[in-house]
This record gives structure tokens, C-alpha cells and sequence, in this order.
């Protein structure tokens, strides 16, 4: 790390800067009073940008910073304020932006709005005005830049955005100029997609030039710092939820590995910064050699919780069956935590809902246990339910659509060539996808159920669903029998088998089914902090959660039985045709960090790594953590500001975390040693 | 039917053998570190561990066990916080455990570790489970070594890999801090040189007992002689003394516990034997 990026950092660090941002909201009601949906966005957008002040800090070479802290609003016919939150949770056409530049897409528009002949000016004008707002404020930028920026900014500003960036470093400056533009927007959870494939030729390109690879990874470790400092204004559930995900590596149709240098200087970068932003995904295949595991592994060694490991034999497939074109499908990467999406291309709604299984289990349970003479009956209600429930999601949300968002529409690929806003499904890809919560708590239960009752008939129907009903008051001894039945991660097929069924029941009643926006849903196994609010309602279940008690993670197993091991878990969560659940959501494993206190272990965690893959699990996401450490950080979070820890598809400073998602993540190492 | 406790499988051991193991440990073991950081280890009888933090001392356990702590207590915790520390299991059983990870297992050259406890003191049931494993995957064993030269031959045909402790050179000195004799566990180590199995030598370091340079020497000497080339130094471990209470027992080991071991590296090396440090805290 060089000296100015260095400064730069403990810039950063000391945070002063938010505390100068201008406060309050801005009142655009009158602006767009009488406007259609789509201009109401552009004009609000421009207002939004005609109220920033541009603003540079020290060290800093990209600029484009939020002088205000907040976000427009508008009081509606009924008097009630709206701030309403643009389209997200997907990823632009960053490459086309880049090779065509701003005045580029400004000329694809004209001419499409021309060859269009007035079917959707409505979507145009709006475009339109909204890359005109865009290049004001970068006009306005540039003239500041002139006096008050380093020259080098001002001399990238005389290129871009307007033209395409002709360096690695003007490169990243467009790529600021979007992310500026597009959160003013109020584009929530926007990826940053491939970066190692389309920033590449702009890397290699320079190399060739003649620039020294140090000058070029300087300019990436400042512009990964630089994604950081206005992060604190775009969180989404806490600080660290926002999406800004970038994704490495990956195989194309015919096989042929895409990681490469910047692959690597982006691993190498994210080791040494430390930072929570940008958070590191890495696509691989059961071929991809150890040493790129070994270097990733010294990145989960550093406590960060990256990088999340996507499965290229799991993933392409599975896209491909739920109807993704198999270019697209091979060019996937992250929506913003785990959703599998297209960049570009994709203007999918991934987190529309959720399945939530304990919550059928313990409803059909009350239901019809007394009246199921055997496990099997019970189990086919059950699976009623789930597909029950799917149908609910499919009916409550078929047709739903994003928020009007011609600014971000100018960047995905299908809205420019329709003239049709995202809002409007002029995306090539406009699939729902579900969150699947739970699934371990679910399974635990029937299998307990299954065991205690139907097997060994040592507790009646009525004593269980009493127990349950009173929260296991007065039943300690029933519940602590529950806790020690058959545990999904604990590769016991007693459980695993009914896992299976469920996940099969729900991908079957959710993939494939239309949804009113040209596209489909699609059944994931994430479960973001649904683990929370989705357990808060939920009575005690026969696994012996109690009440409210929370789910363990995404795909990962409960938080209340006993773990085996890690490799238990992996084969536990490699049983399924996981290739039908790419809506994403991975598996979650604590490691101890003494795990990773020698070469030797981070090698073998490398390999367990491998293991997964090979097996055909989807997605992983591993933890190094220490429990007397985060036990004490929330005792005494002044002496741990710099703790990061993952906490869903995210990764946050843990003393800034609401307690619950403290507590989640310091009862999944209740049993590392 | 030959049978032994098993108070714990780890499934991912990353320090006790090649690649990704399994260890598996048994319960019960002859000698008596005092430095023994696996007091669970220690004893052939199953017996209840309790975990210390959060018992509100509702008095529910001991009436179960009939005035006492016993098996009956295990199940009425309402914090869970009892367990039987054996558990008891055929030859067949566990292979029965073990053969769903081998896939894992063998697929990353790691394999299946034994340890203890001290494993050897089950040879029946080791030599059998080994048997089971042989051509399946990759079998170690860790061992003090104490054993008759018969037992320690029959599973070292069964053994691909031995780690192998190497405490006190001195018969005196042995016999005061682990409370058994050195004299076969120096002659099954001349045993496991001479048979051609890959092994290493560790060393533990405990303050002012195995790190002296009288022992060190002795032990590099040892080493030379027989045409050892390598050994791994174990710094004493300052937590060693926390499992003790969880069942029932107090630590108070013999020597400075807060004294840093010292490595001595250069012993090793002016007797042709490459130490290699692990991890833990210690000067040299
Ligand atoms: S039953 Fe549990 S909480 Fe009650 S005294 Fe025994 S160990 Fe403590």
C-alpha cells in the first residue's frame, strides 16, 4: 500500500466527513407535480443532483462525494410525503457504459427514440433527462475539479464520462460517476458485477502503455477505499448491507477459465485493505486449481467473511433450466449478496418474498398431527402447505413491478432497445425470486417429530403440541429430547431426506411459474435477516426452538442443535439438486480462528472448500472467528471498532450491528472450539 | 464384543496428520501429565461433564441422579448443560460414522486420525477399527507410546502414520510428572524407527519440566541416534487447565504455568534434527 492510499484510508477512518454532509431532505413536490411516473423520477432525480455541491476529499482521486446526507422527497395528491426507493438488487451494463461512454448512450437513445416514432417517448424524454441531469452535474463537477480537485481527476473529467475512458484510471472514474449518480437515485444494492472482466482490457491496455502495475494497483486499492465513504447514506437493513458486491473468475460456455491478472490484484487488494466494501465473490468449478482456494482462504483468514464461493457447475446449469439464455447464464454474478443474476440484463425482483418452512411445519402440525396415523401422511400435509404457500407468493406478487427508473434503465440492456423502463419490464430478465428460511428448523422438527412420535412413540400427539403451545414450559425434559434428535448439518439422512422433500416441494410449486412481468419465479435458499423477522411470530417448534427463537442463516443449519462438524455440514448440504434453487443463498460455516493459525491450516481449509464444490454444493461463505473476541467486543465495543464480521450476504463492523444480528452471529460459534 | 468410549470426533483436524482428517478420540489413558490439557482423556469410566457457565443451581440434576451426578442427570438440565463424556461404540459403528466422510476425507489426502486418551490402551478395538479402514483411506495414530512391544507391533501393521510424543528423557523425571515409566515408550519408539512408517515427533514444552536443556539434549541425542530428522516443538498451552472443572477436577500442575517454554532450536540443530515450532507462545 503506497503512502497517499494509505493517508487516504485513515481518512476514511476517521469518518469526520459525514459529519460535514449537508442535513435534511429535499422537497421536489412541486417539481413534478402533474408529471407522469417516469419524468416525476427524472425531474426528481435532477433536482436531487441540482442540490449536491461538489465536494473532493484529501487524497481523494475519483471525487463525485455526497454533500448531503439525504435524499428528495415529495408530498403526493393525498398529502402523504413519499420517499420513494428506486429499483436495486441488481446489476448495470457497466461494460457498455464504458465502451460507448455517456455521450454514446445519449446518441442510442435519440436514435432509438427516432426509430421508435413516439410508442414510448414518454420512456425516452424521461431517459433522456435523466443523462442530461447526469452530465450537468458532471460538467459541474468538471469546473470544480479544475480549481479544488488534483489535476489528474480534472484532465479524466476532460474525457469522461462524456466520452468512454481510454485508462484504467479514467476507467474507475466513470465507474465512481455512475455510482454517485445512481445512489442519488436512490438505486439501492447495486453490484459491481465483473469487474476483473470488463475492467481488463483498461488494465492490460495500460500495462502495455507502459504504466507500472504499482501505479495501476495503487489506482484500485484508492478506488476500492473510495467505495467506501459514502457507503453509510445507501445501508439497507445495517451498515454493510449495500450490495456492493463484485464478483471474479468464472467459466464461459466452452470452459475456458476467465480469472486473470486483475483477478488477482483485486484478491490481493481486498487483503490488504481490510474494508468492508467492495465485498469479494469468486466463481469456481470443481477444476479450479488449489492455489486459487489458497489465496482465498487467506482472505477468509482475515475475518472478513469473504470471499463467497459460487459454483460454476451448479450455477450456469441451473439458470440455463430456468429458461436464462447459456451466454447469460455463463456471464452470472451477484445481484448484491448471493442472488444469482444476470449484469446488465437482468432487472429481477430476487428477494420479492420468502418461504418460510418452520412456519408451515408448525401450522400443518397443529392442523392434522392428531389425525395422521403415520409420519408419512403428515409429511404429504406438509407438503401441501409448502406448495400452498408458494402459491401465495405467486399470487400476492405476480405483476408487482419496480419503482419508475429511467436513470438506472439507461443501463440495462433490453430497457434502451424497448423503450421500456424496468418498471415497465423492458429488461431482457425480469424474474421474482424467493428467499427459502429455515429449511434446517423445518426439517429438525419433522424429523423429531417423526422420531418421538411415530418411531418410539415416547410422547403423545396432544403432550407435543401442549409442549409446544406453552413454549415448553413445564417440559424441559421433552425439549432437551427433541434437541437430541436427528439435526440437518449433521449428515443424518433421518433429517436430510426431509429436507430434501421440502426444498424439492417448494422448487417445484415456485420455479418456472409466471409472474405477471414476462419473467418467472425462481426458489432460492437465502434468508437474509429474515432469520429474524420472519422467527419473531413463529410459536416453538418440535426441533425445541422456542418462540420466536431465531433461524439459522440462508442455507446453513439451525442455531439450536448440536453441530457435528464441518464435514458432516458440508455433506449435509451437498444432498440436494441444489442446480433448482439459484435464487442463491449459501451455506454459512464458523471456522475457529486458530483453525487458521499456520500455513497448514489455511491449506486444509482450502481443501474443505474443494470438498464442497466437488460435491456439488452452490454457494459457501466461510467465517473465521473467534467467540471470546466478539463476546468481548460486545461488552466493550470501544476497543473493537475495526471487527468485521459477515453477517448475511454482507459483511459489517460488528459493534455497529443491532444486537440481534450480534446475537445470531455469537450463537453460531456457541460449539467451535 | 470389543468396544471403547469415544469422547469426541473432530471432523475437521487441521494439526494432526496430512490433509483433511477426522480424529477420533478415545477415552482413557495411563499416564497423567500434569500439563494434560484433555482431562476428559484421562479416565477408562465414562463419567458426566458439566458445563460451567449458567447452571442457576436449581438442584434439578441431582435429584434425577438419585443425591448425585450420574447418568439419569443428563436429560432434566433445562440449560443443557450436562452430558456423558463416552460415548460407547463397536469397531463397526464407528466405521459406520467415519465411512461418510471419507469421501471428503481421502478426496484432500487427509484421512483418519486416532488419539486420546491414549489409543493405544484399546488395542483391541483400535487394531480392529484400523483394520476396517485399511485400503479406504489414510490411518494415523497419536501416541505417548506406552505400551508392551507386542501391542505397539500389532497396530503399527495397522498404521500408516504415528505422531508420536516424546516427553522426558529421564526414567526419574518421567515417572514424577506423567506417573508412568519411559522404558517402553523409548523402546517402541526405537521400534517405529526401525520399521520404515512415516511419523513425527513432537515434543511438548512445558515450563521448567521438558524445555530444560538437560532434556532437550537428551531427547535431540535420542533423536540422532535414531536416524531422526525432524521434530515438532508444542509450546505448553496456557488454557490447558480449563476442561478440568467441567468434570469435576482441579488443575494444579507442578510447574510455573505463566513461564514461557523455551524452544531451543539450536539444540536440535547442532544434533541434525530440524525443529519446527508450532504454534503457542515461547522464547527460544
Ligand atoms: S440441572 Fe442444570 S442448571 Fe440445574 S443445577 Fe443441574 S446443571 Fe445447574
Amino acid at each position: 500500500m503506497t503512502e497517499h492510499t494509505k493517508q487516504l484510508l485513515a481518512y476514511l477512518k476517521k469518518a469526520e466527513y459525514r459529519r460535514e454532509r449537508t442535513p435534511g431532505m429535499i422537497d421536489v413536490t412541486d417539481e413534478i407535480r402533474g408529471k407522469s411516473d417516469l419524468l416525476r423520477d427524472a425531474l426528481r432525480f435532477r433536482v436531487m443532483l441540482e442540490n449536491e455541491t461538489p465536494k473532493i476529499f484529501p487524497y481523494d482521486n475519483f471525487g463525485f462525494r455526497r454533500s448531503r446526507g439525504d435524499f428528495a422527497y415529495y408530498t403526493d395528491e393525498n398529502g402523504s410525503r413519499s420517499v420513494q426507493w428506486s429499483a436495486g438488487n441488481l446489476t448495470p451494463d457497466y461494460p457498455k457504459a464504458l465502451a460507448l461512454g455517456m455521450d454514446g448512450l445519449r446518441a442510442e437513445l435519440l436514435s432509438k427514440r427516432e426509430a421508435d416514432g413516439g410508442a414510448h417517448a414518454d420512456f425516452y424524454t424521461a431517459a433522456l433527462e435523466t443523462v442530461d441531469a447526469a452530465l450537468d452535474y458532471a460538467d459541474r463537477y468538471r469546473e470544480f475539479a479544475k480549481n479544488h480537485a488534483p489535476d489528474v481527476l480534472y484532465r479524466a473529467l476532460c474525457r469522461v464520462p462524456h466520452g468512454p475512458p481510454e485508462s484504467f484510471y479514467e476507467a474507475c472514474v466513470f465507474l465512481q460517476f455512475m455510482i454517485f449518480t445512481l445512489r442519488c437515485n436512490r438505486n439501492t444494492h447495486l453490484g459491481l458485477g465483473r469487474f476483473d472482466q470488463y475492467m481488463l482490457p483498461f488494465w492490460r491496455s495500460d500495462l502495455e502503455k507502459g504504466v507500472p502495475e504499482e501505479t495501476l494497483f495503487e489506482t484500485l486499492e484508492e478506488f476500492f477505499v473510495s467505495l467506501n465513504f459514502d457507503a453509510d447514506i445507501y445501508q439497507g437493513m445495517q451498515l454493510g448491507d449495500n450490495g456492493q458486491s463484485l464478483m471474479l473468475g468464472g467459466y464461459d460456455l466452452n470452459g475456458q477459465d476467465r480469472y486473470n491478472e486483475l483477478s488477482v490484484a483485486v484478491m490481493n487488494a481486498s487483503l490488504e485493505l481490510r474494508l468492508i466494501d467492495p465485498k469479494i465473490n469468486l466463481r469456481v468449478n470443481s477444476k479450479t486449481p488449489a492455489e486459487r482456494f489458497l489465496l482465498a482462504t487467506r482472505m477468509t483468514k482475515q475475518g472478513l467473511g469473504f470471499p463467497q464461493y459460487a459454483n460454476d457447475d451448479v450455477v450456469v446449469p441451473g439458470l440455463i433450466r430456468l429458461g436464462y439464455a447459456p451466454e447469460d447464464a455463463a456471464d452470472y454474478t451477484v445481484a448484491a449478496c448471493w442472488e444469482f443474476s444476470i449484469p446488465g440484463k437482468g432487472a429481477e425482483i430476487v428477494n420479492i418474498d420468502q418461504m418460510v418452512f418452520p412456519k408451515v411445519v408448525r401450522r400443518e402440525l397443529f392442523a392434522h398431527l392428531e389425525a395422521c396415523d403415520s409420519f408419512d401422511r403428515l409429511l404429504e400435509y406438509v407438503k401441501l402447505g409448502v406448495a400452498f404457500d408458494a402459491g401465495e407468493i405467486v399470487g400476492k406478487h405476480s405483476g408487482h413491478h419496480y419503482p419508475a427508473s429511467p436513470w438506472l434503465s439507461v443501463f440495462i440492456e433490453g430497457c434502451v432497445q424497448t423503450g421500456k423502463d424496468v418498471s415497465a419490464y423492458g429488461a431482457k430478465y425480469n424474474n421474482f425470486g424467493a428467499h427459502g428460511v429455515g429449511i434446517a428448523n423445518a426439517a429438525d422438527s419433522l424429523a423429531a417429530v417423526r422420531e418421538v412420535i411415530y418411531d418410539k412413540k415416547e410422547c403423545t400427539k396432544t403432550e407435543l403440541l401442549r409442549a409446544l403451545e406453552k413454549n415448553f414450559e413445564g417440559y424441559g425434559e421433552l425439549r432437551n429430547r427433541l434437541l437430541s434428535c436427528p439435526k440437518m448439518g449433521s449428515d443424518d439422512d433421518r433429517a436430510d431426506e426431509i429436507a430434501r422433500v421440502l426444498l424439492e416441494t417448494y422448487a417445484d410449486a415456485l420455479n418456472g411459474k409466471p409472474n405477471g412481468a414476462g419473467g418467472i419465479f425462481r426458489a432460492g435458499t437465502g434468508s437474509a435477516h429474515e432469520y429474524y423477522y420472519s422467527a419473531r411470530n413463529v410459536g416453538a417448534t418440535p426441533d425445541g426452538r422456542k418462540a420466536g427463537e431465531m433461524y439459522g442463516s440462508g442455507f446453513s443449519p439451525s442455531l439450536t442443535g448440536r453441530p457435528t462438524g464441518p464435514l458432516s455440514c458440508i455433506r449435509s448440504f451437498t444432498k440436494y439438486d441444489m442446480t433448482r434453487l439459484v435464487n442463491g443463498g449459501p451455506l454459512s460455516m464458523e471456522l475457529h480462528d486458530s483453525v487458521f493459525r499456520d500455513e497448514e491450516g489455511v491449506e486444509k481449509v482450502a481443501q474443505l472448500v474443494m470438498a464442497f464444490i466437488r460435491l456439488g454444493g452452490h454457494q459457501l461463505q466461510l467465517n473465521s472467528v473467534n467467540r471470546d473476541v466478539l463476546l468481548d467486543a460486545r461488552e466493550h465495543p470501544e476497543a473493537h471498532r475495526d471487527l468485521i464480521v459477515r453477517v448475511w450476504g454482507w459483511s459489517g463492523y460488528f459493534t455497529e450491528l443491532d444486537p440481534q444480528y450480534q446475537a445470531h452471529i455469537i450463537r453460531r460459534t456457541e460449539f467451535l472450539v | 464384543m470389543k468396544q471403547a468410549l469415544i469422547f469426541s470426533v473432530e471432523e475437521f483436524s487441521v494439526h494432526d496428520g496430512p490433509g483433511i482428517r477426522a480424529t477420533v478420540f478415545l477415552k482413557g489413558c495411563p499416564l497423567r501429565c500434569e500439563w494434560c490439557h484433555n482431562p476428559e482423556g484421562q479416565r477408562f469410566e465414562n463419567e458426566i461433564v458439566k458445563s460451567q457457565a449458567g447452571c442457576e443451581n436449581c438442584g434439578a440434576c441431582v435429584k434425577a441422579g438419585g443425591g448425585r451426578l450420574n447418568e439419569k442427570s443428563v436429560g432434566v438440565c433445562p440449560n443443557r448443560l450436562l452430558r456423558m463424556s463416552g460415548e460407547p461404540y463397536t469397531p463397526s459403528r464407528l466405521f459406520e460414522r467415519l465411512r461418510r466422510l471419507l469421501p471428503i476425507l481421502s478426496g484432500a489426502g487427509g484421512g483418519v486420525t486416532f488419539s486420546g486418551g491414549e489409543p493405544l490402551a484399546h488395542p483391541d478395538f483400535l487394531q480392529e477399527t484400523l483394520a476396517l479402514l485399511k485400503g479406504q483411506t489414510h490411518r494415523a495414530v497419536q501416541t505417548s507410546g506406552y505400551c508392551d512391544a507386542d501391542t505397539f507391533r500389532y497396530i503399527l501393521g495397522q498404521t500408516d502414520y504415528f505422531l508420536y510424543d516424546l516427553k522426558l528423557l529421564d526414567p526419574a523425571l518421567h515417572k514424577r510428572y506423567t506417573g508412568a515409566d519411559n522404558a517402553p515408550i523409548l523402546g517402541n519408539f526405537r521400534i517405529l524407527c526401525g520399521s520404515g512408517k512415516p511419523f513425527i515427533t513432537r515434543i511438548p514444552l512445558i515450563p521448567g519440566v521438558t524445555d530444560t536443556e538437560e532434556n532437550l539434549t537428551a531427547a535431540a541425542r535420542f533423536l540422532r541416534e535414531n536416524g531422526v530428522k525432524t521434530a515438532e516443538l508444542l509450546p505448553y498451552n496456557r488454557l490447558a487447565g480449563s476442561k478440568y472443572a467441567s468434570v469435576g477436577r482441579r488443575y494444579a500442575p507442578g510447574f510455573d504455568e505463566n513461564a514461557l517454554p523455551h524452544a531451543r532450536t539450536d539444540i536440535f540443530r547442532s544434533f541434525g534434527v530440524e525443529p519446527k515450532v508450532l504454534w503457542g507462545d515461547h522464547v527460544d
